[in-house]
């Protein structure tokens, strides 16, 4: 979950970059507090880090378990900067649309998670996670009784059938391809130009629906992770009668608790309830509140202000995806009251200063870099303890298998970097003092703080940086180029769903070097792509050896990337909003379970 | 005065016309692959090629040009439907017509504009009036100093230090927002009255040290001069001869305040999370939404050109000596 590639998910990213050197102006009893913070995400990171079980029927079967306390009625105002970036679920690929998409949109499969943030893959509309068979190359699905659409009508597996079909057609670009990819290969469009468009489906032997309530997936290989694919929000179900193609994206149909009751683009959104979703097939959601009102023009630090006065309409008000204004952070965290309507914890994303193998070829260099990078600065940069964690490695605290002790360039004992080091490294690489470096970075207030934190750094081991700042809007489309003319930059990645596959294949993966692609460094290691290769056929818990085997590959013996930070996520929500927590599975709000405390 | 309009007008459509082209042409002939930038994380060459596709960008730029253009004045028709003339293109964003997108938005910068003006010119205009009525007096000086102090705030001063102490202490109102004025002209005006009170405080002082000063140049005047000393009333000496020949200068001045604030208050939308025409352009531009930012320049162009034409027209009136042949 690259958030920052598409327009909607920059804001995402600017919003996350949750600053605070004011921080450093906490009283005293912010320690104790502040520990109690870091124990709690911790907690919440062992729960994400463990692999994730899948449910059967009786786990998949509805109504979810009450949320203590809840009570019915109310609407929830819903703070956000920007508007979502689509509503067609097969366009979905971020983080405030897969929110909304919660709310709205249901898939085969969704995860459900207990008290402790434990994770496991239930049946959505199917009755289970799903069942593989033939070593994992057939996965079926029967669709559970009572599902319906906002309009009443039933969903049958010709619905599920045309929502993956339309994924091969030109209506669909800007979703996930992890399905029909499996299913077709990486040219996926050509097997049904069209999708189901004109007639014409995928045979049999790809998917098929031998009656109205089954859903046959066959593919080439063993495909463990499938059930977490299918909870992502790109493939909810688009029911075929209601399919407008390109309009679909203006005025989707509904499944789920909420449906769309009026969009203004750039303005507003408002849900109210869907009364064809019937709870009793639901095992995650709830419809507590009537329903929700988006407004999208609030920009961080007015929602901070907003949310702290906790005034009016305010009081039942929450960010969405945002995150507390930096500057406004040492407020939250030292007002206790304000504290107490905060959740924390981490997301998914990774801030790594990607190096151009093409252009850096000494690995003693790209280490006396990574030795040479002040982590805990380039941190504060982005929000201090609350904004980000010092990163020993390249998979995040919400990733199976993430080690909180692994550190092989000591940055846990030495967090502001090892200069020294760094210095013998260089000069064992016969790397002249004045050497210049192209460092390329985006003309965001975090970027340009980090820039300078940079340029500073690696001038005091003997570089002369040469910085160059790029538009935010084009960041990624410019250091996306094989031929980008910068030696290094800071990127950020993070995983689709719980599973190693889904950070190490597009980002470190060397069959997949093109122009565009997220393997920003451009590493091409054959033992890489080799364990990439084993990995992926593999059931998750046997395939994390392997994961952790390339992991530990592309760390020590590669370093493509040096890791720097784990992002973090501190919201607030109003004084009368009941059931929030952090979840464990969005990395933000738990949206399932919203109530108001007076209605 | 007809021929004179219809001059105005024609020149207008030129400028438009001129002002359309270039703007396109300076946007879109910038090397700068739109496709890739309205494409999401799944970006590979296949879904560059899509989308491309689905923006027109593969047809070539005069083509391009030629669309958009019989567009404005024909309609167009696009994936998601047909754009109803006057069309100024789709959005790269949010795939949403132009034309909607800036007609959805102008409510609440019409709104802004003219309740912000109603205050400020019935206040600015009268207090500025009346201290040049009363010249050299305390209340001169007072309204002077007034205005003098208001005139060096800032919206994006005042406005948060308003929001401060009437919503987020006392929560004695709620946050500024758009409610339809048909809807309910009461909770209409009660929702924009904080943006209103402090856009106004600022223009307020504005025009009442510009309207004080050009009354007191009038007040001077010979023609007033000779009008008092054959004995006319103060009063009709004051508003017949010294009010209406001040007028002049400050329709100029607002005219062009106006093109501006109905063009977009971004500083005011932004210090009050409004969406109006002037968050659409700011947004527009940071995200490279071209379409947009075009739409919105021209929707900007067309209110300086109809405002200088509306000027024009006023000062025919106000001043007989004007001539518009």
């Amino acid at each position: 979950m690259n958030p920052i590639r598409s327009r909607s998910a920059r804001a995402i990213v600017i919003a996350a970059a949750a600053g605070s050197l004011a921080l450093t102006g906490c009283s005293s009893n912010d320690s104790g507090k502040d520990a109690k913070d870091q124990s709690k995400s911790k907690q919440d990171a062992a729960s994400q880090s463990k692999p994730v079980v899948y449910g059967d029927a009786g786990a998949s079967t509805g109504p979810a378990a009450e949320v203590p306390g809840a009570k019915p009625g109310g609407t929830i105002n819903i703070y956000t900067q920007s508007d979502l970036s689509h509503m067609d679920p097969g366009q979905i690929y971020v983080s405030d649309a897969g929110q909304f998409a919660n709310l709205v949109h249901r898939k085969l499969t969704n995860y459900q998670e207990d008290d402790k943030g434990n994770l496991t893959v239930v049946g959505d509309i199917a009755t289970d996670a799903g069942k593989s068979s033939n070593d994992g190359k057939t996965w079926t699905y029967t669709l559970k009784d009572g599902i319906k659409d906002e309009d009443g009508n039933a969903i049958t597996s010709a619905d599920v059938r045309h929502t993956i079909e339309r994924q091969y057609s030109k209506v669909i670009f800007d979703g996930p391809s992890f399905v029909q990819t499996w299913l077709s290969g990486s040219d996926y469009r050509k097997a049904l130009p069209d999708g189901p468009y004109k007639g014409k489906h995928l045979p049999d032997s790809v998917l098929s629906t031998p009656d109205a309530k089954t859903v046959v997936f066959n593919f080439d290989k063993p495909r463990p992770d499938l059930p977490q694919a299918l909870s992502m929000a790109g493939y909810a179900i688009v029911p075929e009668k209601a399919d407008t193609k390109e309009k679909y994206d203006k005025a989707p149909k509904s499944l789920g608790p909420y449906k769309i009751a009026e969009h203004k683009p750039g303005k507003s959104l408002k849900l109210v309830k869907n009364t064809n979703w019937d709870a009793k097939t639901d095992a995650v959601r709830h419809q507590y509140v009537d329903g929700y009102d988006f407004t999208t023009t609030i920009d961080q630090p007015s929602q901070t202000k907003r949310l702290i006065a906790d005034q009016g309409e305010a009081k039942n008000a929450m960010q969405f995806t945002d995150s507390v204004d930096p500057a406004q952070t040492s407020t939250v965290i030292g007002d206790a009251a304000v504290n107490k309507r905060t959740i924390k914890g981490y997301q998914p994303y990774v801030w790594q200063m990607s190096f151009n193998l093409d252009r850096l070829k000494d690995k003693k260099v790209r280490d006396a870099i990574t030795y040479a990078i002040p982590n805990q600065s380039m941190i504060q940069a982005d929000g201090g303890k609350y904004g980000g964690e010092l990163a020993g490695g390249l998979f995040a605290p919400t990733l199976p298998g993430f080690d909180a002790t692994y550190d092989p360039f000591g940055k846990l004992k030495k967090p502001n970097g090892d200069p020294a080091k760094a210095k013998a490294l260089l000069k064992e690489a016969g790397v002249a003092e004045g050497t210049k470096l192209t460092y390329a970075y985006s003309n965001t207030p975090r970027g340009q703080k980090q820039m300078v934190i940079i340029k500073d750094a690696l001038a005091k081991i003997g570089f002369d940086v040469q910085a160059k700042e790029i538009d935010r809007a084009t960041f990624y489309e410019q250091i996306g180029k094989i031929d980008n003319g910068f030696d290094l930059y800071m990127t950020g990645w993070g995983q689709d769903w719980a599973s190693q596959s889904t950070v190490v294949t597009p980002v470190y993966d060397g069959t997949l070097v093109a122009d565009g692609q997220p393997n920003y460094s451009h590493i091409n290691d054959p033992q890489v792509n080799k364990l990439i290769e084993e990995a992926l056929v593999l059931e998750p818990e046997a395939a994390a050896k392997k994961w952790e085997e390339a992991h530990k590959r592309i760390v020590e013996e590669i370093n493509p990337a040096a890791p720097v930070y784990y992002s973090k996520q501190l919201q607030l929500f109003g004084s009368n909003i009941g059931g929030a927590r952090y979840s464990t599975n969005s990395s933000y709000i738990d949206i399932n379970r919203l109530y108001l405390i007076q209605p | 005065m007809l021929q004179f309009l219809v001059r105005r007008l024609i020149g207008a459509v030129v400028i438009m016309f001129l002002i359309g082209a270039f703007t396109f042409f300076l946007f879109y002939t910038v090397p700068q692959d739109f496709a890739q930038l309205s494409c999401g994380k799944n970006c590979s060459p296949e879904n560059i090629a899509v989308i491309r596709e689905n923006l027109g960008l593969d047809k070539p730029i005069t083509t391009q040009f030629w669309e958009f253009m019989r567009g404005i004045v024909a309609g167009r028709d696009f994936a998601v439907g047909h754009c109803s003339a006057p069309c100024l293109g789709q959005s790269f964003d949010t795939g949403d017509f132009v034309w909607d997108s800036i007609m959805d938005r102008f409510p609440l910068t019409l709104s802004l504009t003219v309740g912000s003006l109603v205050i400020f010119l019935v206040i600015g205009l009268g207090s500025g009036m009346l201290a040049a009525w009363k010249r050299g007096t305390v209340v001169d000086k007072a309204v002077s100093g007034a205005s003098m102090v208001l005139s060096s705030f800032q919206i994006y001063f005042l406005g948060p230090i308003v929001l401060g102490i009437f919503v987020y202490s006392t929560g004695w109102m709620d946050n500024p927002k758009y409610v339809p004025f048909l809807e309910s002209p009461i909770d209409w005006a009660v929702a924009l009255l904080i943006p209103w009170a402090v856009m106004a405080t600022i223009f307020t002082a504005q025009y009442t040290r510009m309207s004080r000063s050009t009354m007191i140049e009038q007040l001077q005047e010979e023609h007033v001069r000779t009008a008092r000393a054959k004995g006319m009333p103060q009063r009709y000496v004051f508003f017949r001869y010294a009010w209406r020949g001040s007028l002049a200068p400050i329709v100029t001045i607002l005219g062009m305040d106006l093109s501006g604030l109905l063009a977009g208050g971004v500083v005011t939308e932004f210090t009050f999370d409004l969406a109006g025409i002037g968050r659409l352009a700011v947004d527009s531009s940071m995200s490279k939404d071209l379409p947009v930012t075009m739409g919105v320049m021209l929707f900007g162009a067309f209110f300086i050109l109809l405002l200088n034409i509306v000027v024009d027209l006023a000062y025919a009136y106000i001043d007989p000596r004007v001539r518009l042949a």
